[in-house]
């Protein structure tokens, strides 16, 4: 009984640490990616039409954010 | 404590039922035939119809409504095709399989946020009705599609034997060429796995999503829900647009390097000569 309850409170506290662990790195990368953005239409308003490119990448780095959400539902 | 951490554990279970995977509804002769399958049947067949019927109803003078939406997502598409390109008329070459994909994956993404398809209609205690991109086996279909046409083109555009040399540039006496050229080779394998993921990632997360807000908003989920639906809307759109863009640069990369290493290949086959002729004169 109390094994069965640790098991169940160890997988709950690692969802938990998966998600905010997780999360770090693909929130750190699309600061960035928003950040140079925002430099480059800044320095040079001309750079404003990449706005689709900047979204495509944030669309990759995404993935790997997406990747840790969807593990939170199969375990 | 850990009563504690159970009980919010038994808080979580009760939550709104998710599904990652489709789920079979029945059966005809052995073949499973899952919820996804039946709802891209029917997605299928309202995408051609409405797509042969926007073509037919097309003229020369622009006209209003659903028809100009299509032609100027056309026009867009070509587009960002002639930028990565940098040619119209390659673009104009390329232009039917990549428009093709994005009405596919945006028009499946928009068909799967009706109300009722996921888990509000039930068959066999099973949501009956599951949108297509929501589903791996879908979307990896459509990334395999599409590296396998995008590699067809590149084949037919530099020939087989430039097409290979590209993933292998450089020196061919150097062993790091041969390392990074099956590096090369091994990538286009994740570049399908990563297109099929991203698409599958975010609609299946946004249904996720979705059905979290209806259970929290009980009564009230029509409105706590519609932010999420507006907002999986853009995000359709949004991964339509990355998946077309995303195998057009692919496929840019493949066919603009062609060209490179063709004076390098030239002269070590004039040593080749050069050698053969030496030795026949000895």
């Amino acid at each position: 009984m109390f094994v069965a309850e640790l098991t169940g409170s160890v997988t709950i506290l690692g969802k938990g640490l998966m998600v905010g662990l997780g999360m770090i790195g693909p929130a750190i990368g699309i600061g960035l990616v928003g950040n140079a953005f925002i430099n480059a239409v800044g320095r040079n308003p001309e750079a404003a039409k990449f706005l689709g490119q900047a979204l495509v990448i944030i669309g990759i780095i995404e993935l790997m954010a997406l990747l840790v959400f969807a593990t939170l539902f199969i375990i | 404590m850990f009563s504690t951490l159970t009980s919010l554990m038994h808080f979580a279970e009760t939550g709104p039922t998710v599904h990652i995977v489709p789920n079979e509804l029945f059966t005809i002769h052995g073949i499973p035939i899952t919820n996804s399958m039946l709802y891209a049947w029917i997605s299928g067949t309202l995408i051609v119809l409405f797509l042969v019927i926007v073509a037919r109803m097309m003229t020369v003078r622009p006209r209003r409504g659903v028809i100009q939406i299509v032609e100027a997502l056309t026009e867009f598409i070509v587009g960002m095709l002639e930028n990565s390109f940098r040619s119209r008329k390659k673009a104009l070459q390329y232009a039917p399989y990549f428009v093709t994909i994005f009405f596919f994956v945006l028009l499946n993404n928009w068909l799967g946020l009706i109300p009722g398809i996921g888990e509000a209609v039930t068959y066999n205690s099973e949501p009956l009705l599951r949108p297509f991109t929501a589903d791996l086996n879908g979307t990896l279909a459509v990334a395999v599609v599409t590296m396998v046409v995008v590699q067809h083109f590149a084949i037919k555009e530099s020939g087989w034997k430039r097409h290979i040399r590209h993933y292998f540039a450089g020196s061919l006496v150097n062993p790091a060429t041969w390392l990074f050229g099956l590096l090369e080779v091994f990538t286009e394998f994740t570049r399908v796995a990563s297109l099929a993921l991203r698409l599958f990632l975010n609609v299946v997360i946004g249904e996720i999503i979705i059905a979290v807000f209806a259970y929290l908003g009980h009564l009230a989920a029509p409105i706590t829900s519609l932010p999420f639906v507006a907002l999986e809307l853009f995000v359709g759109a949004l991964q339509a647009y990355i998946f077309v863009t995303l195998s057009a640069a692919y496929l840019a990369v493949a066919t603009q390097h062609g060209h490179e290493y063709e004076a390098e290949d030239e002269a070590l086959e004039a040593t080749a000569a050069s050698i053969k002729s030496v030795k026949s004169a000895k």
